[in-house]
């Protein structure tokens, strides 16, 4: 390939921001990533890991199993069943570059039936297949037609990251696995496809408070990820489900559209997690009119969560209501996928009366989504708009973020990763690490979501605020 | 023995597998090994040094995702204070980036105690477009970033699977710059593909070093000892200061100015051969400072003999008696005590290589009896080709054979039967997911994450104390160890030979009922009681 000496250097993203508020920043946005928010689409192994007795195939390099851990192990969560060093990998070396790696993975699929004890085998790829042409498809289809449980999801490696990663595994399952479906609907059944799997830290405790609450207004709900899903027969009961239920911004809508066209189910697209009485209250109630579901069911739950909620709450006003007088922080800023940014910046705002000031969204959302992204965040209060912008890169979401007029008051709370903790010690602010990567905070059963996730939330903002009193107070 | 000089000319370092045989599979004991690997000792039956053992040497169709060069560089050259590292890579390559950056402020505590440093590595973030059209501009583009935004002294370039395959040519692309920035921007060739084991890495990175940082030595400063470490505590200060002594780390939390003044140091040591092996052999080779050939700085007949071999290279062998006499005094009533506490413990080791024939060594010094070790590779020989740094043959010879000795690269799949030949109460590891499994059948780990724990004559007494920190842990992995499900089939679990599959790979295509497609709702297999 011919390199072109006279080509300049600093070169702009040629990517057309649609949105105002992302380009009037002056920083220039480059291709170049110090501080990555995000995995390949070979990560998404762990979308696999997620479901109980699923385990990933990797046909990949040596070191990816290893690097893709990061996700997986984030937030020291422990990789899963079949995650980390478990994953079988083909470790492709010189000799499968130059001849072809297809019988090396062969051979492994038909070995990892014999050592694993798994339901279902989901394979993936990473860089060199792709870039050799290996035909990973007709490998595993020799399986398929002898009966044996493994699917294929031509991730890539280079073609995406592991939100892209994520619906491909999803939806290689569910054509190659749960197959055709032309029998009845269960009435008052939900799949939910909600909290990324991993890349979410509190995924697991998130999915929890999730069956929880939609149990708790009469819905049989296939969970799919997590300990409390059934694995493969959940996921094969996936077409008797009455409707879908997408709760995210973006990630799972291409899904459930599938969905819509293979199995004629509905889906209802709810953006914002509810965190919070108020807002799961109306998510509830939106999903109760939607589903047919009984509404007294549904009253008397709401009621009943919606009275402890408050217990709690009150208990916290003793706190909060005299909290300036030690000075308590009255701005903040998110930085996270926009799913996290979004349900918090709604609850911080709502709920607790805190002012925002940048959400900066950070896993790369295709053009698609991203007007309706900002309109989300600008939808949220009369008064207070936050200011949305979109960086992949930890250096330049820093600077972005010092380069705010805080006021003089500034010491906010910054509900960010582990990239953003110098940044909030020059600012002299908290630093709240919700979003990948997590460094400093172990998550096991943690939720940050609906009624539970945000007593936590309350409690784990403030057990670290307490250290970092206002400038003013 | 006419040694094959290390070729400088290059840009790209030669495998560890093709300079030294190594080999990343077999089973059997240590005497049988160090035999076969002809280095001090053996009969010449794997007679050609330098070419891989292949008749010892057998794959398993079932392998688990191992570890790759590039991540090795990244620790190494990404951890140079005062440099920066670009990895031109698609993003998969850098999603480690928050971990590494994460160890680089502790290994900062560790060694100077400074936590805020300035660091970067950037990648370059290839797409699916780049793979079609190269990704030099992005290259270009990341480099001039990384020197716009923190203005390091040096710049190196890692390269990932992907550019290796589509060609870029980053050496033309580094003089490029180089030229343009003023700074020197080094390229390494590492990509994961290239070589069969991860340790490739090291040499890669110390191949960068060694062409294009070491400068021609101003003066000869007699004081100075190269140190090849990692991102353990800096031990080596206070115990060189005994010795009028100072310390010059490479490669991890070297400085630029360090780096350059290796070529002025009266020696070069390491903590493991395994790391340091190509440095070492290449100071001397370029640059004539003599490598310190000796056993590895662990127990106290290793410690012993490295001390006077230092002491031989920089006259001080007084200071050098005065100090181990001083030091034997003092631990020998504590190793008393220890060996008092931690009798009939038996403890399994598995690290990487001449590491983990160190940490035997020093268990062995505690009277704790080691049946059985891992190793992730087996390097027949090292660079420098000089049988004092046979450390396989000096752990046998100092504390006797190891009677289940195997070499494997991290297979947890293995481990489960390695630690039921030899049932150990505890496991030595310093690499993660090895750990797990041993906690899953009631074997806490003893993690050496800080890799300094264990050396010289204050690391017999580390381990012993740490010993029995990781022993009290039994009671949580007692107690898990009846509530979980490993994910291994009934069939695996049984079997006694952890490389069967590799004498025997047709046996994964015999039909049997583990292989009978699994129908919903199975019953999960119960764990069998170790």
């Amino acid at each position: 390939m011919a390199l072109s000496k006279e080509k300049k250097v600093g070169i702009k993203s040629k990517r057309k921001l649609k949105t105002d508020a992302a380009v009037c920043h002056p920083l220039i946005k480059t291709s170049t990533i110090a501080g990555t928010y995000y995995g390949c689409s070979l990560a998404s192994m762990y979308t696999a890991v997620a479901i109980p007795r699923v385990i990933p195939i990797t046909h990949c390099g040596p070191g990816c199993n290893s690097k893709q851990t990061a996700i997986g192990s984030h937030a020291h969560q422990g990789p899963g069943y079949g995650g980390g060093v478990v994953t079988p990998s083909t470790n492709i070396g010189e000799n499968e570059v130059v001849f072809g790696g297809q019988d090396k993975l062969r051979d492994l699929i038909a070995s990892s039936f014999k050592v694993l004890d798994a339901d279902l085998f989901v394979v993936l790829t990473g860089c060199i297949p792709t870039l050799i042409g290996d035909d990973v498809s007709s490998v595993v289809r020799e399986f398929q037609e002898k009966g044996k449980n493994v699917v294929f999801a031509d991730t890539g490696g280079f073609k995406g990251n592991n939100f892209i990663g994520h619906e491909q595994v999803i939806q290689a399952i569910i054509d190659q696995f749960v197959g055709n479906y032309d029998g009845d609907k269960e009435l008052h059944t939900v799949n939910v496809f909600a909290s990324f799997p991993f890349h979410d830290a509190f995924w697991k405790g998130n999915l929890v408070e999730i069956k929880r609450i939609l149990q708790g207004i009469g819905l049989k709900v296939n969970i799919l990820f997590g300990h409390e899903s059934g694995g493969i027969a959940e996921w094969k009961d996936i077409p008797k489900a009455q409707f879908n239920l997408v709760i995210s911004p973006w990630l799972g809508v291409n899904t459930a559209k599938h969905l819509q066209k293979k199995y004629n189910q509905p889906f209802l697209h709810i953006p914002v997690i509810p965190i919070g009485a108020n807002e799961t209250n109306r998510f509830l109630r939106e999903i109760s009119d939607f589903a047919g579901l009984d509404k007294e069911k549904t009253e008397n739950f709401i009621k009943q969560q919606t009275d402890d909620y408050y217990t709690y709450l009150i208990y916290f006003n003793n706190f909060y209501s005299q909290y300036r007088m030690m000075g308590s922080p009255a701005k903040f800023a998110v930085v996270g996928d926009s799913a996290i940014a979004l349900s918090v910046t709604k609850f911080l705002i709502n709920q607790l009366g805190l002012i925002p000031t940048k959400q900066i969204i950070t896993e790369n959302p295709p053009e698609e989504f991203r007007n309706s992204i900002v309109e989300q965040f600008q939808q949220i209060d009369a008064e207070f708009s936050p200011q949305v912008e979109f960086w992949e890169d930890a250096y330049s979401v820093s600077k972005s973020l010092e380069d705010f007029d805080y006021g003089s008051d500034a010491s906010p709370i910054i509900l960010a990763t582990y990239w953003e903790k110098d940044l909030a010690k020059k600012l002299h602010g908290t630093i709240i690490e919700l979003s990948f990567p997590i460094q400093n905070g172990l998550v096991l059963s943690e939720s940050i979501v609906g009624y539970k996730g945000a007593i936590s939330l309350i409690e784990k903002i403030y057990s670290t605020a307490i250290n970092y009193p206002s400038t003013m107070g | 023995m006419a040694r094959k000089p290390i070729n400088f000319k290059t840009t790209v370092v030669e495998n560890r597998e093709h300079r030294l045989g190594t080999i990343t599979s077999w089973d059997g004991s240590a005497s049988e090994l160090a035999e076969l690997s002809n280095y001090s000792l053996g009969d010449g039956s794997c007679s050609s040094k330098g070419r891989a053992c292949q008749f010892c040497e057998q794959n398993s169709p079932f392998v688990q995702g191992s570890s790759c060069s590039e991540s090795m560089v990244l620790c190494q050259l990404g951890y140079v204070r005062g440099a920066a590292l670009v990895q031109h890579s698609p993003v998969g390559c850098a999603v480690s980036q928050a971990g590494l950056n994460t160890g680089f402020k502790l290994g900062l505590k560790r060694h100077y105690t400074i936590e805020n440093e300035e660091y970067m590595m950037a990648t370059s973030n290839l797409e699916e477009s780049d793979m079609v059209f190269g990704g030099a501009d992005k290259l270009r583009q990341a480099v001039t970033d990384v020197f716009e935004r923190v203005h390091p002294k040096i710049i190196f370039i890692s390269s990932s699977c992907a550019t290796a395959i589509i060609g870029d040519d980053i050496d033309g692309v580094a003089d490029e710059l180089q030229e343009q920035l003023g700074i020197p921007v080094i390229p390494t060739h590492c990509e994961g593909f290239r070589s069969k084991h991860w340790t490739t890495g090291f040499d890669a990175s110390q191949h960068a070093i060694l062409r294009q940082i070491v400068q021609k030595p101003k003066k000869k400063q007699e004081d100075l000892v190269n140190v090849v470490h990692l991102f353990g505590s800096d031990v080596f200060t206070p115990m060189f200061k005994e010795l009028n002594l100072r310390p010059n780390f490479a490669v991890d939390f070297g400085t630029v100015e360090g780096l350059q003044q290796l070529s002025e140091a009266a020696c070069t040591v390491g903590f493991c051969y395994t790391l340091s092996s190509y440095l070492g052999a290449g100071l001397e080779q370029e640059f004539g400072v003599p490598e310190v050939h000796a056993p590895q700085p662990y127990g106290i007949e290793g410690t012993s003999a490295w001390l006077r071999e230092i002491g031989r290279l920089t006259n001080r062998e007084e200071l050098v008696e005065k100090y181990i006499a001083k030091e034997i005094k003092r631990i020998t009533p504590k190793i008393k005590e220890f060996k008092k506490k931690l009798k009939g413990v038996n403890g399994f080791v598995s690290t990487g290589s001449a590491y983990a024939h160190a940490i035997v060594e020093v268990l062995r010094e505690l009277d704790i009896q080691v049946d059985g070790t891992l190793v992730f590779h087996h390097d027949p020989i090292y660079d420098s080709q000089d049988p004092r740094q046979d450390t396989l043959a000096h752990v046998i010879n100092t504390t006797g054979d190891i009677p289940f000795f195997s070499v494997g690269n991290r297979q947890q799949f293995q481990f489960y039967q390695l630690l039921k030949r030899v049932k150990p109460d505890f496991i030595a590891v310093r690499h993660g997911g090895l750990a797990s499994l041993a906690s899953y059948v009631g074997v806490p780990a003893l993690s050496l994450g800080d890799e300094s724990s264990a050396i010289g004559f204050q690391g017999i007494l580390n381990l012993g104390e740490l010993i029995i920190e990781t022993l009290a842990r039994k009671r949580f992995s007692n107690d898990i160890a009846a509530h979980v499900k490993l994910p291994y089939t009934q069939w695996w679990l049984d079997q006694t030979d952890p490389y069967i599959l590799a004498k025997n790979p047709g046996l994964i295509y015999e039909d049997d009922e583990d292989t009978i497609p699994v129908e919903v709702g199975r019953v999960p297999v119960q764990l069998e009681a170790m």
